[in-house]
This record gives structure tokens, C-alpha cells and sequence, in this order.
């Protein structure tokens, strides 16, 4: 069959169509691309935020300044010279001993 | 009407030029001000951007985060774009924590479209407020505490949001610190979006390196809390502490506080003070290495007032004790009862020339050449201009000289040490973001100051006036120490002050094997007792022991384990082993610590003079210190030359005698 002309303008139309979509979804593709790069990035800053302020909190929760108090008011005290006795390895027991 | 055919002809005709008006205007579009329109539109789509570059961490020596940089946000709202007023105010008041009437005032005005508010703030604290309308985030990297503020006055601080140094270690480290910024091309959409595209980047940023301080934070943590505590018992108007491992150099905690501008300070290495009897072990260091006293020699103690005459006698002094004694003192007995009438008479016998040269050699009178950005001129007034009677006898009994808390303790590491001094250093390593090792402290020796018999004489006398019978009795603690205390009174407006003092207490400690050296200083305590004995010394007991039960302690405590606990009070502590060269060569395990180089034989010790040429005068100095060599400086302003000269190899000890000469002097 010979292609009329109305063949080739649906032809033509139709090529224009397929690269105009190619070009819509490549660019929807990079859109969505930075949107999740730009979201991931976002996270990752998030969670070492809230890294950071967790660690300050652990810090802050075992320094000596918070420790201390709460050890005296649970009746506990820092230990006075006379009262610590630093252990040496070969004094333990054998199976006491870490590497037993 | 024309005929069809003539219309057709007409209307291609019209299609034709028209067809060419389009390609015609379409090739000076494209070809001509293609380029011109390329850039207008690049310039609208595309938005260059400096990328910043983290700034690099600071930890302490075991690893724990004091600095770190954090990505925070100041925030900007942009009121015509907010769709949900109500919403976005009460957002703002409980994330940002701004108060309701700033953000009513700035929505009922309509006065300005862009609203900026300063934070910085976090990500977790913006996390709700950055999804809505109108709210745009301006990202900083700003620097975060997670120890708090642990050691704040050496790290210092950077500027806002330049990130730069502008005190302490933050700045003297800066370069060190900083990154190297990158650089990005973002693309922008219709609206202004800005969209990051990574094939866009054009240099990458270069984040800055971690720096590893010496400080452990343990121990920084008990000196801060106890020194706090100490300036609060004893009313006292400040204070400072430094612990320092003698064998290395390295600076293990430094903490200073200022009860009257109630802030922690840096003054451990930018305020010097007069030493007081903390300074007597140096006298006696001066006099054993002269040779100028017997160990059974002895002084009259003169019941506590001694009046020296000059020998044109037209000068004369009368030097007190505090604590009267009666008995004659030998050398070992005035430093235990720490006796000014006892030390001055001894010191008589040295001459001005070694009682400065052994000053120096200790340290004094130059800069530590620790990292720190100020640390603080000191200065020792030359023999030559020493009159008959009055700055050598100051200066034996620790006055006439100033010295900072870092110098002392690095001069007390010279009896640990067996006579050499360590450079003392707040850095242990830098690190590039990979974690590769980019410096590695190395102990460097500064020169050998006294010979290992002097010093082992001078540890025995801080063992008596660290013992239930001498002046530093209060801070003795099951594993022996050794130690001096001092009670200087302070200057002010050119003469002593009455009743100002600041107490101080210098220790070894243990005993037995030492493993630091520490100093306290108590400035103007409030109280009754104001004796470093009484103020300062407890102060350290304090935290050794809170030291010894740290769950990460510093010291050694298999080590001490191991020592002898029931030596009696005043024994002579011995030394352990010096270890042989090819011991020095073996690898380093954790038990065992980083050994001080043996005084190496003459030959070996031999030193290139550097070119200090052009240098001011203390610089200069230091990098002759710093090599091993003594120093004597002839004028002042910049060195014009040095005698040896730059390049000569020399054995260290020898004097390099240094000229210098204001610029427009001939």
C-alpha cells in the first residue's frame, strides 16, 4: 500500500509525540531524582543532628558532674584512699583470672 | 475572485515568507545572539554555589568528641508565600522556641515580605518547619559541643558563621581545621527551586582534618569539677591546674577558672605568676649541680628573721619565715619546711650567671612552644644587672620571676625525667577525613638540665616536703608523692599586697616510677588558711583519687599495682630501671609508656644551629631551646646574626650567643 500524506503526518505526529514524552518523562525522572536527593540529603543531616544531640545527652548523663550527685544521694560515696585495693592479674584466682 | 489557483500560488507564496521571516529570525536567534541568549538563560537556571567545607573535629586522647562540626539552619520566612499563617506560627514558637509576639508583629504589619531569624538551629529542632510554605532554611555549619563545654577555654572558639578560628586551639590549629570550600552549580527552576545536580559539581569540598588533643577527658572533666569547688571552699578569687605526663610532654588536663569574671579562663598558660617556694627545688637543683652545698651542711634557721647586709653594706634585707625554726637546716631540711632564711643563705653561694642559666635551662623565661595561640611572654631579669643581695636571693625563695602553671609543670617533669626536659604539647595526632595519620606527636627532648644524681637528690627533698612532716603533708595518699608547696604573696601596683596570697602545690606523682606531674594554684583563697599546703595541696589529693577510680583513668594503676604501697613517709623513692637503647627501638604497647631518651652519649647528641637570622629575639630563642641549645642574648629587637652560625653542627648545651639590633640601629 503507498503511504498518502495523511500517513505521513500521523507518522511524523507520532514521532514528535514519542521524543516530546521521552523528554517530559527524562525530565520528570531528573525532577524526582533531585527531590529524593535533596529528601535523602535532608535525612542524613537530620539524623546526624539528632546523633549529635543524643551523644550530648549521653554525655551530659554520664559526667561526673550528674553521676556523682546521684551516686551521694543513693548513699554511695567516691572511695577514700584507704578504702580502694588495686587488683593485679596474676593475684586473682586462676579462674578468675580475664584470660581463663 | 481570483481562480484557485492563483490563491493557492498566493497563499504559498505567503507560507514561503513566511517560512523564511521565521528561519531568518530563527538563525539571528540561534546564530548570532545564540550565545548572548545561552548565557541570559545559564545565568537564570543555573545558580553557583560555594560549597562549605566541614570543619574538622577535635577529640581527646582516647577518642571521645569535645568539637564537632554540625549542619544547623538559620531560618527565613518569606510572608506572602505562606499559605497557613496559624500553622506556621505556632510551628515556629514551639520548634524555634521564638516568642508569638515577634512572629504576630511581623504577619500583622505586612511590612516586610522576608522575615530572618538567627538561629542556628538544628536539624531535628527544624525537621517540622521546613516542609511548610513560605519557609526557607539557610544551611551553616557551626560548631557543637557533645562534652559540653570540657577544656573551652584551650579550644577556643570560631566566628559565627565564617567558621574560622578566633581563640585558642580553634585558632592557633585553623588551618589545620578548616576544609577547603567546594564548588556547585545548582539548577533552578521556573518558581526559584533550587535543585542540587551532581553532575553539576565543579570541585568537590574538602572536609578539614580531625585533630586529637592529649587532653584526656576524664581527667578534665575531675580538675574542672574540683577546681570549681576549691575556688567555692576557700573563697578564692581563681585558679588552675595542669597535669602533664613528664615522660612525653603531653599535657593530660589544663583547667582554670576566674571566680571574679565567673568564666573558665586560659590563664594556665597566659598568666604568669611569682612561683613562690614552689621555686626552691630549682635553687637546690642550681646549687647540687654547681657543687656549692654538702648533703650535711647546714644553715642557721636565725628563729625565723634573717638580715642579710651587702657587702659595701649599704643594703641590707631582712627575709622571715612564716614557721619559725630554730634548728640549723641543711639543704634537704629548708626545702622540707620550705625555709626562706634556709634557701637564701644556700643560694648565696651561687653566682648569678648559674642561678639564671639554671633557671633558664629549665625552662623559664621562654615560651613552652605548646600549641597554644597566647600563651604568655614570661621573662627572667638578666644576671648582669642583679644587685648585691636582691634578685638572686628573690629569686632563690621563688620572686622576681613570673612562670606560668604549663612552665612549672614541665619544669617539675625535669626531677620525674631524670633531668631532661619535654617539650609539653596539647596535640597527639592529626588526622585527614580517611582517618590516615597526618602527625604523630613524638616526646621531643628539649635539652638535659641536671644529671640524673641531682635529680634523684631533689626527688628525695620533694619526698620530705611532701611527707606528714613537711609542708605538703595534706596531699599524701597511699602511692607516695612528691612535692613541693608555695605561698607567694602577690604584687600589685609595684609593691606586695597584704594579705593577698596565692597558694600553689607542685607534685610528682607516684613516688615510685612517676607517671605525671601536677600543678595546682590557688589565687587569693578567702579563707584562714591560705597556705598551698593547706589550700592547694588537698585540692590535688582530691582529684588523684577521684582519678584513681575513673573508669578510664590516665594513670597506670597495673603500674602502681605494682608499687611499693607501704613505702614510709620520707623514704628516697627509687627509680625504676633506665632501659637500655634497644629496648628505646621496640614497639610501643599500651602498658607500657613511651620511655625518655637516655642522655645520649656526647657524640651522638650533636645539633644543627638553625638560621634565626631576622627573627625577634624570643622566637629565635626558642628555636635554639627547642634544639638543645643554651642561649645568651646580646641586645635585643632582631637577630642580626648568631655565633656559631646557622649550620654549624654543635653538642647540645653549647651557648649559641645571639646579636640582635632595633631596625635603624647601626
Amino acid at each position: 500500500m503507498k503511504a498518502r500524506g495523511r500517513h505521513w503526518l500521523m507518522l511524523w505526529l507520532v514521532l514528535f509525540l514519542g521524543v516530546a514524552a521521552a523528554v517530559v518523562s527524562r525530565q520528570r525522572a531528573a525532577l524526582l531524582t533531585a527531590r529524593s536527593l535533596d529528601s535523602l540529603r535532608n535525612q542524613r543531616v537530620a539524623l546526624e543532628g539528632e546523633k549529635a544531640r543524643l551523644d550530648r545527652q549521653i554525655e551530659e548523663a554520664t559526667s561526673r558532674t550528674v553521676l556523682i550527685p546521684q551516686m551521694e544521694r543513693a548513699g554511695f560515696h567516691q572511695p577514700d584512699d584507704h578504702e580502694s585495693r588495686i587488683l593485679k592479674a596474676d593475684s586473682l584466682s586462676p579462674g578468675l583470672r580475664p584470660d581463663h | 475572485m481570483a481562480k484557485p489557483v492563483a490563491r493557492i500560488v498566493a497563499l504559498q507564496v505567503a507560507f514561503g515568507i513566511g517560512l523564511v521571516l521565521v528561519l531568518s529570525r530563527a538563525g539571528w536567534l540561534q546564530l548570532v545572539r545564540g550565545s548572548e541568549f545561552s548565557r541570559t538563560a545559564e545565568k537564570y537556571r543555573l545558580v553557583q554555589l560555594e560549597l562549605p567545607a566541614r570543619r574538622g573535629s577535635i577529640l581527646d586522647r582516647n577518642g571521645t568528641r569535645l568539637v564537632i562540626s554540625e549542619e544547623k539552619y538559620h531560618v527565613q520566612i518569606a510572608t506572602r508565600e505562606v499559605s497557613d499563617t496559624p500553622l506556621l506560627k505556632r510551628a515556629v514558637v514551639r520548634d524555634l522556641r521564638l516568642p508569638a509576639t515577634t512572629l504576630h508583629r511581623i504577619f500583622q504589619s505586612g511590612a516586610s515580605r522576608y522575615a530572618w531569624f538567627n538561629g542556628p538551629w538544628t536539624a531535628p529542632e527544624i525537621a517540622r518547619i521546613r516542609k511548610l510554605k513560605g519557609v526557607h532554611l539557610i544551611p551553616v555549619y557551626s560548631r557543637a559541643y557533645p562534652s559540653g563545654r570540657l577544656a573551652g577555654a584551650i579550644i577556643g572558639t570560631v566566628a559565627g558563621d565564617s567558621g574560622r578560628g578566633t581563640s585558642g586551639l580553634e585558632r592557633s590549629l585553623d588551618s589545620i581545621l578548616a576544609g577547603t570550600p567546594g564548588l556547585t552549580t545548582n539548577l533552578r527552576d521556573g518558581v526559584g527551586r533550587q535543585f542540587e545536580s551532581p553532575e553539576r559539581l565543579i570541585r568537590a569540598p574538602i572536609p578539614g582534618n580531625d585533630v586529637v588533643l592529649t587532653i584526656d577527658a576524664e581527667l578534665q572533666e575531675i580538675a574542672e569539677q574540683a577546681l570549681t569547688e576549691a575556688l567555692k571552699d576557700s573563697k578564692a578569687e581563681g585558679g588552675d591546674v595542669v597535669f602533664l605526663d613528664h615522660q612525653t610532654g603531653e599535657i593530660l588536663a589544663v583547667a582554670s577558672r576566674s571566680a571574679a569574671a565567673g568564666t573558665v579562663t586560659a590563664s594556665a598558660f597566659t598568666v604568669p605568676f611569682e612561683p613562690g617556694s614552689t621555686a626552691k627545688p630549682f635553687t637546690a637543683a642550681a646549687l647540687l649541680t654547681f657543687d656549692r652545698v654538702k648533703p650535711a651542711e647546714t644553715v642557721s634557721a636565725a628563729g625565723g628573721k634573717w638580715t642579710y647586709i651587702s657587702a659595701s653594706g649599704r643594703y641590707s634585707r631582712t627575709i622571715q619565715d612564716t614557721h619559725v625554726h630554730n634548728q640549723p637546716l641543711t639543704l634537704a631540711g629548708a626545702i622540707q619546711v620550705s625555709s626562706n632564711i634556709g634557701v637564701a643563705q644556700f643560694a648565696l653561694r651561687l653566682k648569678p650567671e648559674e642561678q639564671y642559666d639554671m633557671l633558664r635551662a629549665f625552662g623559664f623565661g621562654a615560651p613552652t612552644g605548646a600549641e597554644f595561640p597566647s600563651e604568655a611572654a614570661t621573662s627572667l631579669v638578666r644576671p648582669d644587672t642583679w644587685r648585691d643581695g636582691q634578685e638572686g636571693l628573690s629569686i632563690a625563695i621563688g620572686y622576681r620571676f613570673v612562670v606560668t602553671p604549663v612552665q612549672l609543670a614541665a619544669a617539675y617533669g625535669v626531677f620525674a625525667n631524670d633531668g631532661v626536659l619535654m617539650a609539653p604539647t596539647l596535640v597527639r595526632s592529626i588526622r585527614n577525613v580517611d582517618g590516615g595519620i597526618l602527625y604523630q606527636h613524638a616526646p621531643e627532648v628539649v635539652r638535659r638540665v641536671i644529671t640524673e644524681a641531682v635529680a634523684a637528690t631533689v626527688r628525695e627533698f620533694l619526698a620530705e616536703a611532701a611527707s606528714d612532716s613537711g609542708t605538703g603533708g595534706q596531699a599524701q595518699l597511699r602511692f607516695r608523692l612528691l612535692g613541693k608547696t608555695g605561698t607567694a604573696r602577690i604584687a600589685e601596683n609595684g609593691s606586695y599586697a597584704t594579705g593577698k596570697y596565692r597558694a600553689s602545690f607542685a607534685a610528682i606523682f607516684p613516688a615510685k616510677d612517676p607517671q605525671l606531674v601536677a600543678v595546682v594554684t590557688i589565687d587569693q583563697p578567702g579563707t584562714p588558711e591560705y597556705f598551698g599546703g593547706t589550700v592547694a595541696a588537698p585540692v590535688l589529693k582530691n582529684m588523684l583519687l577521684q582519678a584513681l577510680s575513673a573508669r578510664k583513668s590516665v594513670i597506670d594503676r597495673g603500674a602502681l599495682a605494682d608499687s611499693d604501697e607501704s613505702a614510709p613517709a620520707g623514704a628516697a623513692p627509687a627509680r625504676p630501671p633506665r632501659r637500655t637503647e634497644s629496648e628505646v627501638g621496640q614497639p610501643h604497647i599500651a602498658a607500657v609508656r613511651l620511655p625518655v631518651p637516655a642522655p645520649a652519649p656526647a657524640r651522638a647528641s650533636y645539633a644543627v644551629v638553625p638560621n634565626v637570622n631576622g627573627k625577634p629575639v624570643r622566637p629565635a630563642t626558642l628555636a635554639l631551646h627547642q634544639r638543645g641549645f643554651r642561649v645568651r642574648v646580646e641586645g635585643g629587637g632582631r637577630v642580626i646574626r648568631s655565633v656559631p652560625s646557622a649550620g654549624d653542627s654543635l653538642p647540645a648545651g653549647t651557648t649559641v650567643v645571639i646579636y640582635a639590633a632595633r631596625p635603624g640601629t647601626p
